[in-house]
Formats: structure tokens, C-alpha cells, sequence
């Protein structure tokens, strides 16, 4: 014991021994040094009178020089290299703003914050936000607004920003198509002098203070409509304010501290950070009576869309019963803004360096993150998965705590998933009613521990397989003949629009109309019968009490079901075998449902609602309830249409959850 | 009370109440804070344990004298479960408005350490409360896979105050420890109310061998750089079921109080490469013969592991192997305690010749394998390197037990008319 040293062998720090070396060498040659100092005091009393002859001359410039002419001081500027400012206790930042036809860039004090010289993206306008008391970098955005929408996207982006904060534009490509009025307007506020008359592939920079002062701007009219403008360069300089006039002054609470801290570094999150009033970061929503969910871990598996992990937590944590040291946000990769935004809220985070690419580099990011749940909560029988683009129904834990048991007990269950398929607007009617699926949804779930350390962990698809992990789950060597639980009403609701298999024309087509449950509370109804006899015996029941709907008529009319309300009706589709989904697809398609692949069957039957009827599809003959079907009626038979024209522009076999 | 009680032990000579003050005022602070700590300060509860009756059968009656917390130390230490609390900042303010200075140690979650390329923040392993003279250590255990408690190593990083405290003479930190979930008991000594282990004295056993080994992370992935892992149906079935009867096997002898650790390829996959190697078909224990109890062989037969077969005799090269699910094998090797080495034996069953592998001497560590806690030797390299060798980094498929082993010697023949009793097979 007294041999012990607390004290480890530490590595010497690198930056250290190598400025150890350099100091070495120096000490040997004294002379040399003598001269360097010299040349140094030298060279920093020139700096000094330079910059200030700079400084006299750039706010002279500014304020007497009209537009056309404030072009040819940013040319002089070219031609006066701005000399480096000592690094510590520095009052003024150089900036460099680049703007052309197929690269843009940024540089703050040499240091390029922004490089795009991408081909086919980043067209439109680039903003960078900066802190204006460190010149940190705190919000990166570009705005398409070649495209139509995206200056109305730009001007809520800008509105958001906090007065004082240095605002950077510049133009790469194409950026002024869509820029409508009310968004130039915005940018005149700023103080763009240009910005009102920004015409078709005019390159532009601009370098401004929110409220404030211009710092400079640079333009370059495209002179015929097939060619660009020049490319511009715009050099100048921000004087940076003091910390404390950068800062909100709430009171000194735990809070307020995690809200400074993240307000000093990121911007474009609106109310959060407001001085006024800010918008709360700790919701304490309602505790849950017997929550048998409290202790279960919920892994939240985040990429780089740092705002929509911030929806994504003050949904989360605004559900009653939720347990917020059990979240753990893991983010693939090593970006910074994720991190902030999980720390605002006081929930602890994960980075994990990317490995592979694509969907395996998500499927390995899935698997490091379930495993590093269990290792984290080794007492935790279940693990709820969340991803970084869902919002959270206020009863998601209630419905949880409900079912969970039914996974502890029935092993011919796969998973519970808050997301029903098949649950839209006009076809989920139900909050209280919950089904069984042979198909796993997905976009929020329950894992069990023992499925995934004994069956899913060992075999996981490696990083060279670019497999899909749910693609992969829902494989019949993983599902096993395995079903899962899911409500008629999602608990959980998918509004990320940009990601790895998602597009606008999709989310618009598969997920703005799904049907989101916000009742508080919802007691679920018979939960006893979804376990795995029970479900036969409460199919039966329905099969028998349903009334066969008029199969002569067009299934995908209206009218095929009467308008009554809360009548059970069933309908018979052609089904020759358990694989044949030709007519449900055709069917699904017409319904305005999900017809990418098969969702939402249990035994060759599907349940949805139609105008607030309980509406049951059966396969026959391939489903066990084709007996149900009275011998007089022909199961309807919907033939696909020919390839060409029934082709939709979207991905083959989207995975709904990997976006 | 409290102030009373220190008037009554302040007429007390040779004493120091400073001790005794500041343990109060730090189980103020926490539980103002709602911290839920426990005493595992291994001075006090030794003589807690010897006065363990009465203070069961009297947990909140007065104490006439101040004899536990008054004995002038430099430390007391307290243990705190992690998931009972969160570090908040107003924990550490207000200690510092009741005067107390303190340090915290970080380091790596050891929890992560083994999933490629995470990076969680670093977790609070120890705190220091001082106060005058008198320092409160609180040594923060985490539950790990495996069901049981985890405290770091207390290391300090390059610009911490050295002399903080005597940081030589703490009783936790030296290693890291393992230890079981410990019942609580709600006691007052001194007039001081605090959590103590309810049963101390097997605490004090439990500390004082529970040194833990990190599994070799980092060389187990370089490992797998090298020899990329074994991905078959097959690879994934036999680990699949080497756990389970691994687990299984643990059950069994720790039921039994049988000490045992992870022995030949088993403990070889361990340090390698921290996994079960796929194609080693078989797990492997080892057991000190002053461990062995009879009833092993009816115990593993009641949980469904047939004796495959025994060799040896409790006297000389005992061996013992279970027939576990499909042809996956356990075999108990006993270990022979010599003066300057350990030995264990080997028989081969159709010529009757006896073999001995020899290995320098190990005490016993605990370490984390497929979820379990287990026992391997401390001086892990030295147990691998006399089993196979110094290329014991390259994987090997076929292996002899005979001859292949770096460290096995011929040990003679079995007299004949011992045989029925020295080689038996089922």
C-alpha cells in the first residue's frame, strides 16, 4: 500500500514537448533570438498603426460611401492584407466571405468555418451566425432559395436569431429565384443595401451585426441570363462586444445556467433563448400511477439535425411518467450542436465515431447504442428506442406501462411499437384499442433485453453489409413467426423530412396525414386479449359479429362502407397464398395508405377504420379466417397496374424508420 | 442532540471531536440533498461488527459514548450508488457555504470502454469532502452487467492538488473493486444515523479481495484487426451456448461457495480477446483442491450436466467434465498449491499416463465476461504465457492437450489397480 502512488504515468502533453523542443533550440541560439524579438516589436508596432488607420477608414467608408462605390473600397481591401491581431484579450475579428458560382466560403480569423465547393448541392444562400462577443460560431445554414419556400424558412431562421449577433450571407450558385419580397425585405433590414435588388445568378456577400452595424457587403450582377456573376470576395473586420453584453441576464439557477450555456454557443432554437421570456427547459409533466415503465432505459439514437433532436426531447420530456435520468441520446458522430442541445435539457449523451456509411453505418449506430443501453442499465429488462425525428405522444410511457407486461409474459411477441402502419387520419380511430402485427413499425419501440443480447447481438449485420437493421429485424430469421404490439392511434408521430431515405414528396405522401394521439390518460381497452390465444378468441368474436360488406361494389369508392358509425364491417380479398399481396396492394394503395411493402397484417388480415367503422380486410384463401367468409361472396380481386405507368418517384423499399 | 452528545464526549480526554463534527455535518448536507450514502469505512465497520447485536437490536438508541466516529482518522468513507443520484451543482455550493473544500476524480466509463469508438462523458468515480482536518471520501459504485457493484481507480490527473489529502492512506482507489449488491441497514452509532452493509463483516471479507480487471479493450479490438472474428452460424451458436453454460456453471458454484476462475481457453479467450473463442469447444474452470466439496458433481448433475467424466482423485490431478447442451463441454480442473508454483493435472484415459501443467503462483482477481462476474488470475499474463506459451496472441486450431501446452510435463502412469477409481467415463 505505501508503494502506491495515485498518480499514473501521464503523457506528457503533446503541444507541450514540442514547444519544450522549440524553446530548446531557441535557447542555444541567443542571437537569433535577440532578432526575432526585435523583428516582433517591430512588426507589431506596424500592425498596430496600421490596423488603426484601418479601423478610421472602414467606418469612414461606411458611413460615407454610397453602394456602387462601396465596391471599390471592398478592392482595396484586397490589396491590404489584414494583418493576424494577437491571439489573446483580441477586440476585432478578420472575416472573409467567398461567393460564386460553384464555391462559397467563410473564414473568421483565417480559420474557414464554412468551405462548400460541392457539385449539385449547397445552392442558394449560406448564413453563418456568430457570436458577437467571441466570434464563436454558433448556426450554419444554407437556404435553397433557387427552390420555392425556402426564403420563408430563411426569414423564421432569421427572426430567430438574437439581436446583436453577427450575421454572415453568402450566394453560391443560385439564390435568388425564389427570394421573395418579405425575405429581401428582412435582409434590407439588416442592412443589405443589395439584397432589394438581387436579380438571377448575382453573386452576393454580405457581413452584418443583428440591429446593428454593416460590416460590409459585396455584390456581382450575373450580366446575361446564361452566365454568373463574378466571383466576389468580401474582406473586413467585426468588432467584437464584451461577454456580458452578448449575454440574456436570467437569474442564477441550475437551469438558467444549462440555458446560458447553450445560448452562448448555438442559435436558431427562437424562445429558448429569449432574455424576456424564455420558453421553459424542464417540463415536469404529470407522474404515472403504477408506472411499470419508470425504470426501463430509453436510448434515443440521434444523427446530425440538431433541431429536430430538440422537438424531439421537449415532446419526450413533456410525456407524463417520464424518467429523465433513463434517456440517453446517442449521436453518430462527433458533432457538437447534438451534444448542446441533449445538455440544455440535462440528459446525457453519447458520440459514437461513424463507422461504414450509409444504412450500415445507421445499423451499426443502432447496434453500439442498444448495446451500450444495456451495458449502462444492466438491470433493465427492456430498452425503449426512439429516434432523433419523432415526436412523443403526452401518453406514450401511460401506453407503455400498460402493455409492457404483455412482452415479459408472452414469447410469441417481438416487440411493442408506439407506430401503427396503417394509422392515418382516415383510418385510426381508436386510442384505446391495440393489435397485434406480424410487421415491426418501428419509430418508437420496446425492445427486450433477452431478444436482443441472445438472438439480435451476436449475428447483427457487420459494418461491409449495407443492410438496413429494420429491413433486417423484420427478416423472417430474426422475426421468427414473432408479433408485434402497436395501437390503432400512434403514440409516437415521424416529422423529420430530410434524411438518409426521406424527401419532402415522401414524408408528404406516407406521413403528414398519420394519425398522432394527444388524450392524456387513455385507458387501454382489454389488454388481456392480445396476448396469443386471447387474439384468436377476440378475432372470432369480431369476425363473427362483422357485417360482410356488398363486394359487387368498388372497394375503393366511399361508398363501398354505409355511413353509419362504430359498426364492425369485414371485406374478402383474393389471396392465394400467404405471400400474395397483389390485390392488398392495390387495395392499400387506393385507400391512401401505406402500399411500399406489407404493413400491419396479423394472419392474413389487416384491421383499420373507414369512416368510423371498424374495417376488417381478409385474405382468402391463404388467411385461417377465409372460413369466416359466407360461400356467396367472391373475394375482390385488384389487378396492378401496368409497370410503367403505376411507377411513383420513391425509393424501392423505403425503410420508414431509417431517415 | 447532537450538540449535547459532542459536550458529553468533549469531557472525554485523548479524544478529537473534529472527526466526529464534520461526518455530522457532511450527513447534513446529503441529506438535505436527498443522497442516499452508505458507510463502508472498513476501520469503523470492524468495530461496528464486533458490537453488530446491539446495534441491530437498538438501532436509534442513545449512545453514552462516542466510539466509532471519534478516533482521530484523516478519512471516513462512504459509498454512494450512482443511480440514486445526480450531480447537481447546488450539492457542491452548498458545501462550500458550510465550509467544506472538495475534489472530484473522473475518468472513462468503463462501461462503454468496451464498445468500439463511443464516447460518453467522463463519470465521477470519487469525491473528496474536506473539512479541517478530518476528509470524507465518497467512492461512487456503479452497477455493471453481471449484477454487480463497480468503483474505479482513484487516479489524479496532472493538475490536481497532490497533497488535497493523504491520498496513500485512502482505503479505496488503490484498484478498482467489484462487489455484490449490499443489503442496508439503517443504524444510529454515536448518535450519528447512516446506512451501514447489514451484514459488515462479510463486507470487510468481500473488500479485501475485491481487486477487478478491465477487460483488454483496446488489444482485444487490435486482436481482431489482425484475426477478424468469427461470424458463422456455427461461431454464433457455440458462444451462444458456451454463455449459457457459463452462467450456468456460476450459478452452480457459487451456490455451492465454491471459489472458481476462468482456466485455459476460457481464460485465453478473456485476455485475448474478450470473448468466448469460437472454436475452443469447450469451458473451462479452474478450482483450488482446498475448495473442493463433494457435493459438486450431484450439484451440476442436478442442474442438468451429466458427469461426462472424472480423472484424478482428490489427493493428486483431480479433473472433473460436465456434458452441457450439445456437445458443448465444461471441464473443472482442481489446482494443486505447491511452495513456489501450482500445478494442476491431466490423464489421458486409454493409456492411463498422468501429465502436469505447472504455472507460477496467482492470486485472484474479479473481471467482467459475458455478463458475469468471474474470478481469473490477477497475474493474468503470466497464467496465459506458462499455458501457451509466448505466441499465445496467435489463434491456434488445433490443439493437443498433451503435448501442445508450453507448460505441461509427463507426471507418470496411474497404477493399474487404481484406474476404476482415477479414470471414470460416462
Amino acid at each position: 500500500m505505501d508503494e502506491w502512488k495515485p498518480n499514473p504515468a501521464t503523457k506528457p502533453h503533446k503541444k507541450r514537448s514540442w514547444y519544450l523542443a522549440w524553446k530548446y533550440k531557441l535557447m542555444n541560439q541567443r542571437a537569433l533570438r535577440k532578432l526575432c524579438q526585435t523583428g516582433a516589436v517591430l512588426f507589431l508596432l506596424v500592425t498596430v498603426i496600421v490596423n488603426i488607420k484601418l479601423i478610421l477608414d472602414t467606418r469612414r467608408a461606411a458611413y460615407e460611401e454610397e453602394e456602387e462605390s462601396a465596391q471599390d473600397y471592398d478592392d482595396e481591401m484586397l490589396n491590404v492584407e489584414v494583418p493576424r491581431h494577437p491571439v489573446n484579450n483580441k477586440k476585432v475579428l478578420d472575416v472573409e466571405v467567398y461567393s460564386s458560382r460553384s464555391k462559397v466560403y467563410v473564414a473568421v480569423d483565417g480559420t474557414t468555418v464554412l468551405e462548400d465547393e460541392a457539385r449539385e448541392q449547397g445552392r442558394g444562400i449560406h448564413v453563418i451566425v456568430l457570436n458577437q462577443a467571441t466570434g464563436h460560431v454558433m448556426a450554419k445554414r444554407v437556404f435553397d432559395t433557387y427552390s420555392p419556400h425556402e426564403d420563408e424558412a430563411m426569414v423564421l431562421f432569421l427572426n430567430m436569431v438574437a439581436r446583436g449577433r453577427i450575421l454572415i450571407f453568402t450566394i453560391k450558385d443560385e439564390g435568388s429565384f425564389h427570394l421573395k419580397d418579405t425575405a429581401k425585405n428582412v435582409l434590407k433590414s439588416l442592412g443589405s443595401q443589395v439584397a432589394p435588388f438581387l436579380s438571377w445568378r448575382d453573386m452576393w456577400t454580405f457581413v452584418g451585426k443583428k440591429g446593428g452595424e454593416v460590416y460590409g457587403e459585396k455584390h456581382a450582377k450575373s450580366p446575361a441570363l446564361s452566365t454568373w456573376g463574378d466571383p466576389v470576395l468580401l474582406k473586413t473586420e467585426v468588432h467584437l462586444t464584451s461577454v456580458e453584453d452578448a449575454e440574456c441576464h436570467w437569474p442564477d439557477t441550475e437551469l438558467n445556467r444549462r440555458r446560458k450555456r447553450f445560448c452562448s454557443k448555438v442559435e436558431g432554437y427562437g424562445s429558448v433563448c429569449s432574455c424576456k421570456d424564455p420558453t421553459p427547459i424542464e417540463f415536469n409533466p404529470d407522474p404515472l400511477k403504477d408506472n411499470k415503465v419508470f425504470n426501463v432505459p430509453v436510448a434515443v439514437i440521434a444523427g446530425n439535425r440538431p433541431n429536430y433532436l430538440y422537438r424531439m426531447l421537449r415532446s419526450l420530456l413533456s410525456a407524463q411518467g417520464v424518467n429523465p435520468q433513463m434517456i440517453t441520446v446517442f449521436i453518430d458522430g462527433y458533432y457538437e450542436e447534438p451534444m448542446d442541445v441533449v445538455e440544455l435539457f440535462g440528459l446525457s449523451g453519447i458520440q459514437h465515431t461513424p463507422i461504414s456509411i450509409k444504412n450500415a453505418r445507421v445499423s451499426q449506430h443502432y447496434k453500439a447504442s442498444l448495446t451500450a443501453t444495456f451495458n449502462l442499465f444492466p438491470d433493465a429488462k427492456f430498452a425503449v428506442v426512439l429516434e432523433e425525428d419523432l415526436d412523443i405522444s403526452v401518453d406514450f410511457f401511460s401506453f407503455l406501462s400498460q402493455s409492457i407486461h404483455l412482452l415479459e409474459e408472452d414469447e410469441s411477441l417481438y416487440c411493442i411499437s408506439a407506430w401503427n402502419d396503417q394509422g392515418y387520419e382516415h383510418t385510426a380511430e381508436d386510442p384505446s384499442l391495440l393489435y397485434r402485427v406480424e410487421t415491426m413499425p418501428g419509430l418508437g419501440w420496446v425492445l427486450r433485453k433477452s431478444l436482443y443480447k441472445d438472438e439480435l447481438e451476436p449475428k447483427w449485420p457487420t459494418p461491409e453489409k449495407l443492410w438496413d437493421w429494420d429491413m433486417w429485424m423484420r427478416m423472417p430469421e430474426q422475426r421468427k413467426g414473432r408479433e408485434c404490439i402497436i395501437p390503432d392511434i400512434s403514440r409516437s408521430y415521424h416529422f423529420g423530412i430530410v434524411g438518409l431515405n426521406m424527401n419532402g414528396y415522401f414524408h408528404e405522401a406516407y406521413f403528414k396525414k398519420h394519425k398522432f394521439n394527444t388524450v392524456p390518460n387513455v385507458q387501454l381497452k382489454n389488454v388481456e386479449s392480445l396476448r396469443k390465444d386471447a387474439y384468436e378468441t377476440e378475432i372470432h368474436r369480431l369476425l363473427g359479429e362483422a357485417e360482410v360488406l356488398d363486394h359487387s361494389k368498388n372497394p375503393c369508392e366511399d361508398s363501398f362502407v354505409p355511413d353509419t358509425e362504430g359498426k364492425v364491417y369485414v371485406m374478402f380479398i383474393r389471396m392465394e397464398q400467404e405471400a400474395d399481396f397483389t390485390t392488398w396492394t392495390q387495395l392499400a394503395k387506393c385507400l391512401h395508405i401505406w402500399d411500399l411493402d406489407v404493413r400491419g397484417n396479423h394472419k392474413g388480415l389487416w384491421r383499420l377504420f373507414r369512416k368510423k367503422n371498424h374495417f376488417l380486410v381478409v385474405g382468402v384463401p391463404a388467411s385461417p379466417y377465409s372460413s369466416k367468409k359466407p360461400s356467396s361472396v367472391t373475394p375482390i380481386y385488384m389487378e396492378p397496374p401496368a409497370k410503367e405507368e403505376g411507377a411513383v418517384a420513391v425509393p424501392a423499399v423505403p425503410a420508414a424508420e431509417q431517415t | 442532540n447532537g450538540a449535547v452528545f459532542s459536550k458529553v464526549r468533549g469531557s472525554q480526554s485523548g479524544e478529537d471531536s473534529t472527526r466526529w463534527h464534520v461526518v455530522r455535518k457532511f450527513l447534513g448536507l446529503i441529506s438535505n440533498h436527498n443522497i442516499p450514502v452508505y458507510l463502508i469505512d472498513p476501520l469503523i465497520l470492524g468495530l461496528v461488527d464486533k458490537d453488530i447485536e446491539r446495534i441491530r437490536s437498538s438501532p436509534s438508541g442513545p449512545s453514552p459514548e462516542c466510539k466509532y466516529f471519534c478516533t482521530p482518522r484523516d478519512f471516513t468513507t462512504f459509498a454512494l450508488l450512482d443511480k440514486t443520484w445526480k450531480p447537481e451543482v447546488g450539492l457542491f455550493k452548498t458545501a462550500e457555504k458550510m465550509g467544506f473544500q472538495w475534489l472530484k476524480i473522473i475518468n472513462k466509463d468503463p462501461r462503454l470502454d468496451g464498445m468500439d469508438d463511443l464516447s460518453g462523458v467522463e463519470i465521477p468515480l470519487h469525491y473528496i469532502f474536506k473539512l479541517a482536518s478530518h476528509a470524507i471520501h465518497l467512492v461512487v459504485f456503479y452497477e455493471r452487467s453481471g449484477n454487480y457493484l463497480w468503483h474505479g481507480p482513484l487516479r489524479l490527473k496532472q493538475h490536481m492538488d497532490r497533497k488535497f489529502v493523504p491520498f496513500r492512506k485512502l482505503h479505496f482507489g488503490r484498484y478498482p473493486g467489484a462487489y455484490e449488491k449490499p443489503e442496508l441497514l439503517l443504524v444510529s452509532i454515536d448518535d450519528l444515523k447512516v446506512q451501514i452493509p447489514k451484514n459488515p463483516s462479510s463486507f470487510l471479507e468481500e473488500m479485501s479481495h475485491s481487486r477487478f480487471l478491465e477487460c483488454r479493450y483496446r488489444e482485444a479490438r487490435a486482436f481482431f484487426q489482425v484475426y477478424p472474428d468469427d461470424a458463422s452460424l456455427d461461431a454464433v451458436e457455440f458462444r451462444k451456448k458456451a454463455k449459457s453454460l457459463l452462467h450456468l456453471a456460476a450459478l452452480t458454484l457459487n451456490n455451492l461457495g465454491v471459489k472458481f476462475w476462468l482456466s485455459s481457453g476460457t481464460c485465453l479467450g478473456w485476455y485475448r480477446q474478450c470473448n468466448v473463442i469460437p472454436h475452443s469447444k469447450d469451458v473451462d474452470l479452474g478450482v483450488f483442491i482446498r475448495d473442493y466439496k463433494a457435493d459438486i458433481i450431484p450439484a451440476f448433475q442436478k442442474a442438468g450436466l451429466p458427469l461426462k467424466h472424472k480423472f484424478g482423485k482428490v489427493e493428486d490431478s483431480l479433473e472433473l467434465s460436465f456434458q452441457g447442451e450439445d456437445d458443448v463441454k465444461l471441464d473443472i480442473f482442481f489446482f494443486y498449491e505447491e511452495d513456489d508454483h501450482i500445478w494442476n493435472g491431466g490423464t489421458q484415459a486409454k493409456s492411463g499416463k498422468k501429465f502436469k501443467y505447472l504455472f507460477p503462483k496467482f492470486t485472484l482477481c474479479w473481471t467482467e465476461f459475458v455478463e458475469l462476474k468471474v474470478h481469473v488470475p490477477c497475474e493474468t499474463l503470466q497464467y496465459v504465457e506458462a499455458n501457451y506459451g509466448p505466441d499465445w496472441k496467435v489463434p491456434v486450431k488445433t490443439w493437443d492437450w498433451k503435448s501442445s501446452p508450453s507448460n505441461v510435463q509427463y507426471n507418470g502412469v496411474w497404477p493399474v489397480d487404481e484406474w476404476d477409481d482415477v479414470i471414470q467415463i460416462y
